[in-house]
C-alpha cells in the first residue's frame, strides 16, 4: 500500500525543511509548497494525488491559511486539511500523523526544538519572524 | 539512479535545490530523493541563503539563475563559494549567454534538463 501523500504549505524554509524531513522519516510521501498559490497549483492540476494538507495559519502569507483551507474544503473535500495556529501546533499535528504513519513513533518535540534553535539563530542575525 | 553505497556513510548527501518554478522543482527534488539524496527545497535564492546561514549542513547546491527576490542564483553561488570554496555548485539557466558568468562560480547546466541526467551529473561530482 502506498504511503499517504502530505502537502506541507509553509513559507519559512527553516520551518518547512525540518518539518517535511520529519514526515518523510515517518514514512510519508511529502510535497512542499511555499505559499497558497503553489498549494493551489499542486492541487488544481491533479498531477499529484494529495491525501492531507498540513499548514500553519501564517504559513501561506499571500492569502492566509484560513482562505486556503476554505478553498480546499469547498473544491477538494476528499483532502484532509490540518491547520495549526502556531508552529508548535503544526508540529504537534505532524506528530499525530507520524504516530499513525508507516514508520511511526518519532518524537516531534525533537524537531520542534530543532526549529526553535534555527529560528533563534535567525533572530540573532536578523529578527523578522517571531516564533510562537 | 545512484546506488546507495555511493552515498556518504555519514548519511545521505544533502542537496539544496533552488528553483521558483513549482513543477520543475518538484520533479528534480523527487528524482533526487528517489536516487537517495536528501533534498532541501528553496523557491528563491534568498531562502536558500537563509538556510545556508542557519548552519544546517548541505553538501551541494543546485540553483536556477533567475529566481525572485533580492539575490539571483549567481549571487547565491558567489556567496556559497565564499563560504564553502570546495562545495559543488550547479547553476542552471535557459539563457546560454549566462554560461560564462555561471562558470565563475560553478558548473553551468543548460535548461531544459532531464532530472535523471542531473542525478548522473551530481553523482559524478561526488566521486
Amino acid at each position: 500500500m502506498e504511503p499517504a501523500t502530505i502537502l506541507v504549505v509553509e513559507r519559512d524554509i527553516l520551518v518547512r525543511q525540518p518539518l517535511t524531513q520529519y514526515l518523510r522519516d515517518c514514512g510519508y510521501r511529502v510535497l512542499e509548497a511555499v505559499n497558497a498559490a503553489e498549494a493551489r497549483g499542486v492541487v488544481s492540476t491533479g498531477r499529484e494525488s494529495i491525501d492531507i494538507v498540513l499548514m500553519d495559519v501564517k504559513g501561506a502569507p499571500s492569502e492566509g491559511g484560513f482562505a486556503l483551507a476554505s478553498w480546499l474544503r469547498s473544491n477538494h473535500p476528499a483532502i484532509k486539511v490540518l491547520l495549526g495556529g502556531t508552529i508548535a501546533k503544526v508540529l504537534q499535528l505532524a506528530g499525530d500523523l507520524c504516530n499513525d504513519g508507516p514508520e511511526g513513533g518519532l518524537d516531534y518535540r525533537l524537531v520542534l526544538d530543532h526549529i526553535r534553535r534555527l529560528l533563534a539563530g535567525r533572530s540573532r542575525r536578523s529578527p523578522d519572524r517571531r516564533f510562537d | 539512479m545512484v546506488p546507495s553505497q555511493q552515498l556518504d556513510s555519514c548519511g545521505p548527501y544533502r542537496v539544496l535545490v533552488v528553483e521558483d518554478e513549482l513543477f520543475v522543482r518538484m520533479d528534480i527534488a523527487a528524482t533526487l530523493r528517489h536516487a537517495g539524496f536528501q533534498v532541501i527545497e528553496a523557491a528563491c535564492a534568498d531562502a536558500a541563503l537563509e538556510f545556508i546561514e542557519s548552519g544546517e549542513p548541505i553538501d551541494l547546491v543546485f540553483t536556477d539563475i533567475q529566481t525572485p527576490g533580492i539575490l539571483d542564483g549567481l549571487a547565491l553561488a558567489e556567496r556559497v563559494r565564499a563560504k564553502y570554496p570546495l562545495m559543488p555548485v550547479f547553476i542552471c539557466s535557459g539563457n546560454s549567454e549566462l554560461e560564462g558568468a555561471a562558470s565563475q562560480w560553478g558548473k553551468f547546466v543548460p535548461k531544459p534538463y532531464e532530472p535523471t541526467g542531473i542525478v548522473r551529473l551530481i553523482t559524478s561530482s561526488m566521486r
